[in-house]
């Protein structure tokens, strides 16, 4: 029986374990099969254990969880309520202090209900705030973009007219390259036309040219037939007819000449007209332009020519201050009137020269003359008037045409400040004396130094005369010069440091003012040491460079003191002839006195200038 | 391929539906309530149980409280064996969900070790982990891993998050394709019969010869009975996670996807609840039954 059970049990088991043995056998053939059936296995039972093991008792044990919470809590609830009658004492006091805490904790959370809505309420205004801020944006946005529809639409619009101009550039450019062709065809046409008359005209000339060589060839024949005809004739001696004769034969001659030359100048004109296409009247307009601009130039011919020779008969000696003025913004170093006596210019150390005009006894400003980097130590004009010369701090000499502020131009060499510039007796050339102890000839058609004498001292001031050139120097000297040999001709002793020159309008006496406060005046003509020598009470030089002056009819001098008087002493008897005091308030630096004789122009070191007359 | 990530999911959330009773003789204010909960067969016992102990602390009084311990069916249970070892060795055939008795006095020193803090579950578990790295590649991985990747493997466990806990591991995992997988397989076979707590001998996934080792490769050579002889019936069940994958699995692939967090496969062998009588008893029973 037990055999009969088990029989059919262990029949099962053998075909399991076959199964078991073919699957195994498989697993190293198939392997894809296999390996999906080994590994499918452990899937499913891993779904089958989760499922009987794990989701059928999960949510039953949540809930049996949270019920157990619940009921803990509600266990607690009734031991707190069961104990509350049991033991009364105690805990009273110790539920009125639960009871206390409660209503604490309750304070605390109805104040922080109060303080969370508070912040839910600012949280709404800031979420509104944005709200609005975002539909503000959107609005923005709205319109930024019917804006830039309405560009693109401008763009469209800007790109369809470029079209259209484009197309009319087109056309207009075609049209252009027509015209232009045209043009070109008529300009060969032109020159075709052109060579044609220069050949016409070529022909005319020489027809011309022949007929007037038959005709000069034909009057030499009548010429000489009628020659013959004389010599074969008597002559009658009388002179006066025979004069007259050949007077009359003679203009007759030369009337017949004039005819003929009027006549050929009328044909060369005639030629000249008519050839007046040809390029040869552009030279001539050319040429035109260059004399022109020559005549611009430093030197020009005409400007040459207007050079008045002023005398001055009388000077007046001056009583009267007509007009003070600050004429600068800093001191005044040097005056001067022009030769015309109409212009004065003053130069300072504030760079600038300024040119006054002096009508009906005062002076106007009419210019300033810029381009000096330094002060300006002297100043002349030329004898024209038109050109002014001066002397700068800035190591050179400039020159300026009267009507241009702009220099015209700036002499350079120097290796210290130029003391004196004086237009030398030959045309177009300037002298002028440096604190470098070197004085220097220059060539204004060049714009160049021609000649540099080394002297052995500060040259202070120099004047120019004929074939010589004086300078006064700081080694109390006045030194004579060749200038054609640039040797020293003739040294003249003064009692200090010379601090200016003055020439005569005649040239024939120099006047020097010395730093020991006497002037001295020197007859040039005597080669001698025989000097008059001015001194005054209370005059005294101001500085190394005070300017005195001769009277252009010679017959005063003039000069500046330290105090602010003007002394005129008289040049023959060498008294002094007037004091002019009060005026200035400072040193006055120099004088000039206007070679009509009329004015006196001092400036001082203070800006001033006082313009003087004896009326 | 996308299998083997669900395999290794399901292994992963594998739960095991559990009761915990308190002691009888535990000394209580009032009566403990049953206290249910689903654990993670991955885990250890005392990473999971702090609600157990928040739950019975409510019914005893503090002075009464020693460390917790856990009983089954009189066995105690060792917290440092997985949670899921645990079930399939001592309860694979009991009725669910799994009842265990919580202990709060007397407790075993003989069978248990203590465990005052989770510092020493992870200590326990970081040492697995290298025990396993050091027979799969001589140590090289978990050596080459810094702290914070070891931090990571064991947060991942603590927490329950398997993602973070897989980004670390899958390093540990891997093996150069020309050797065709680890030096060793590190493997444990726990059985209740033996006073061997269980098998742990070094054993290659490929043999000399170039073939495949499986499952039953292994068994064979370790635990022979565990495989039914021809035309025998089975008496032994071989669980891993709570299943019996076929013999013919490849080591490699069930070393690769079944094993525990600490890289060990942990296998048990369980004897057949419905397995008929031993051919002994099946000697004896007749005996037994003919005697009267």
């Amino acid at each position: 029986m037990a055999a009969l059970t088990v029989k059919p049990f262990a029949v099962i088991a053998e075909s399991a374990g076959q199964a078991e043995r073919s699957s195994r056998v498989l697993a190293p053939m198939g392997g894809g099969r296999s390996l999906e059936t080994w590994k499918r296995h452990i899937v499913r039972q891993l779904k089958d254990r989760d499922l009987s093991q794990h989701l059928k008792y999960q949510d039953l044990f949540r809930f049996y969880t949270r019920l157990l919470e619940k009921t803990s809590l509600a266990k607690g609830m009734l031991s707190c309520s069961v104990r509350h009658p049991s033991t009364n004492s105690s805990t009273i006091s110790s539920l009125l202090h639960q009871n206390n805490q409660l209503q604490k904790t309750m304070g605390e959370l109805a104040y922080q209900v109060v303080e969370l809505q508070h912040q839910i309420k600012i949280k709404e205004s800031v979420l509104e705030e944005q709200h609005t801020r975002l539909g503000e944006q959107e609005r923005q946005f709205t319109g930024v973009f019917y804006a830039c529809q309405e560009l693109q639409e401008q763009v469209e619009q800007v790109q369809g007219e470029n079209k259209e101009l484009k197309r009319e550039y087109d056309a207009v450019l075609e049209r252009q390259r027509g015209a232009e062709t045209r043009l070109r065809e008529e300009k060969v046409r032109e020159g075709h036309l052109l060579e044609d008359m220069i050949l016409l005209k070529k022909q005319a000339a020489a027809r011309l040219n022949c007929r007037n060589e038959r005709r000069s060839r034909a009057r030499d024949a009548n010429l000489q037939k009628q020659l013959q005809g004389a010599a074969r004739s008597k002559v009658t001696v009388n002179i006066e007819s025979s004069s007259s004769a050949r007077t009359s034969g003679s203009t007759s001659l030369k009337k017949e000449n004039q005819d003929q030359d009027s006549t050929e100048r009328r044909h060369t004109r005639l030629f000249r007209s008519a050839s007046a296409t040809s390029p040869r009247i552009l030279t001539s307009i050319r040429e035109l332009f260059d004399r022109k601009r020559r005549g611009h130039s430093v030197c020009s011919l005409e400007e040459d020519l207007m050079c008045p020779v002023r005398i001055c008969l009388s000077a007046r000696v001056p009583a009267r201050a007509l007009q003070m003025l600050d004429a600068h913004e800093q001191g005044i170093n040097a005056v001067r009137f022009s030769s015309s006596s109409d212009m004065v210019a003053t130069g300072g150390t504030d760079r600038v020269i300024k040119l006054w005009e002096v009508r009906t006894g005062s002076l106007t400003h009419k210019a300033t003359l810029d381009g000096s980097t330094e002060g300006i130590t002297c100043i002349e004009f030329d004898p024209t008037g038109y050109k002014i010369l001066a002397a700068s701090y800035d190591k050179s000499a400039l020159l300026w045409q009267r009507d241009d502020s702009v220099p015209k131009l700036t002499l350079t060499g120097h290796s210290r400040k130029v003391t004196a510039a004086r237009f030398s007796s030959s045309p177009h050339q300037v002298v002028t004396g440096s604190a470098d102890r070197t004085v220097r000839l220059w060539d204004l058609h060049r714009a160049a130094c021609v000649q540099e004498v080394e002297v052995a001292s500060f040259c202070s001031d120099l004047v120019c005369c004929a074939n010589c050139i004086i300078s006064g120097h700081y080694d109390s000297k006045i030194r004579i010069w060749d200038s054609r040999a640039a040797s020293c001709v003739q040294e003249l002793p003064a009692q200090g440091k010379v601090t200016s020159l003055d020439l005569s309008t005649d040239h024939r006496k120099l006047l020097s003012c010395c730093r020991d406060d006497c002037l001295q005046l020197v007859d040039l003509r005597m080669w001698s040491n025989d000097r008059m020598c001015f001194r005054a009470e209370g005059f005294k030089c101001g500085s190394d460079s005070t300017k005195a002056v001769i009277s252009p009819d010679s017959c005063f001098l003039a000069a500046g003191s330290a105090d602010g008087s003007i002394y005129i002493w008289n040049a023959s008897t060498s008294s002094l002839e007037a004091r002019l005091p009060d005026k200035h308030s400072s040193s006055i630096s120099a004088v000039s006195w206007s070679l009509s004789g009329e004015y006196v122009v001092s400036v001082d070191k203070s800006r001033r200038a006082v313009l003087w007359s004896d009326i | 391929m996308a299998d083997d990530k669900d395999v290794l999911r399901d292994v992963w959330f594998g739960r095991i539906p559990t009761c915990f009773t308190l002691n009888q003789d535990e000394v209580t204010e009032r009566e403990a309530e049953p206290y249910y909960l689903l654990l993670p067969r991955v885990s250890y016992l005392t990473l999971v149980t702090d609600k157990v102990k928040k739950h019975f602390l409510k019914v005893m009084k503090q002075e009464d409280m020693e460390e917790m311990w856990f009983e089954y069916e009189g066995t105690p249970l060792k917290w440092h064996y997985p949670i899921g070892v645990l079930f399939d060795l001592h309860a694979s055939n009991t009725v669910l969900p799994w009842s265990i008795t919580v202990h709060f006095k007397n407790f075993p020193d003989r069978d248990l070790l203590r465990c005052p803090s989770h510092s020493v579950i992870e200590a326990h578990f970081m040492s697995s982990i290298k025990e396993a790295d050091a027979l799969k590649h001589k140590s090289q991985v978990v050596n080459d891993m810094q702290k914070k990747d070891h931090k990571q493997l064991w947060m991942g466990l603590q927490n329950d998050k398997f993602d973070q806990f897989w980004a670390m591991n899958r390093k540990l995992m891997e093996y150069p394709t020309e050797e065709g997988g680890f030096r060793y397989i590190p493997f444990r076979i726990y059985q209740t019969m033996s006073d061997r707590p269980f098998i742990q001998k070094l054993f290659r996934p490929v043999s000399p010869e170039g073939n495949t080792h499986t499952l039953g490769s292994l068994l064979k050579e370790m635990y022979p009975a565990a495989i039914p002889n021809e035309g025998q019936q089975k008496r032994y069940q071989v669980v891993i996670h709570g299943i019996e994958p076929l013999l013919e699995t490849p080591l490699q692939w069930l070393s690769e996807h079944l094993s525990h967090p600490d890289n060990f496969l942990h296998i048990c062998i369980v004897r057949r609840l419905d397995e008929p009588p031993s051919p002994s008893c099946l000697l004896v029973f007749p005996t037994v039954t003919s005697a009267p």
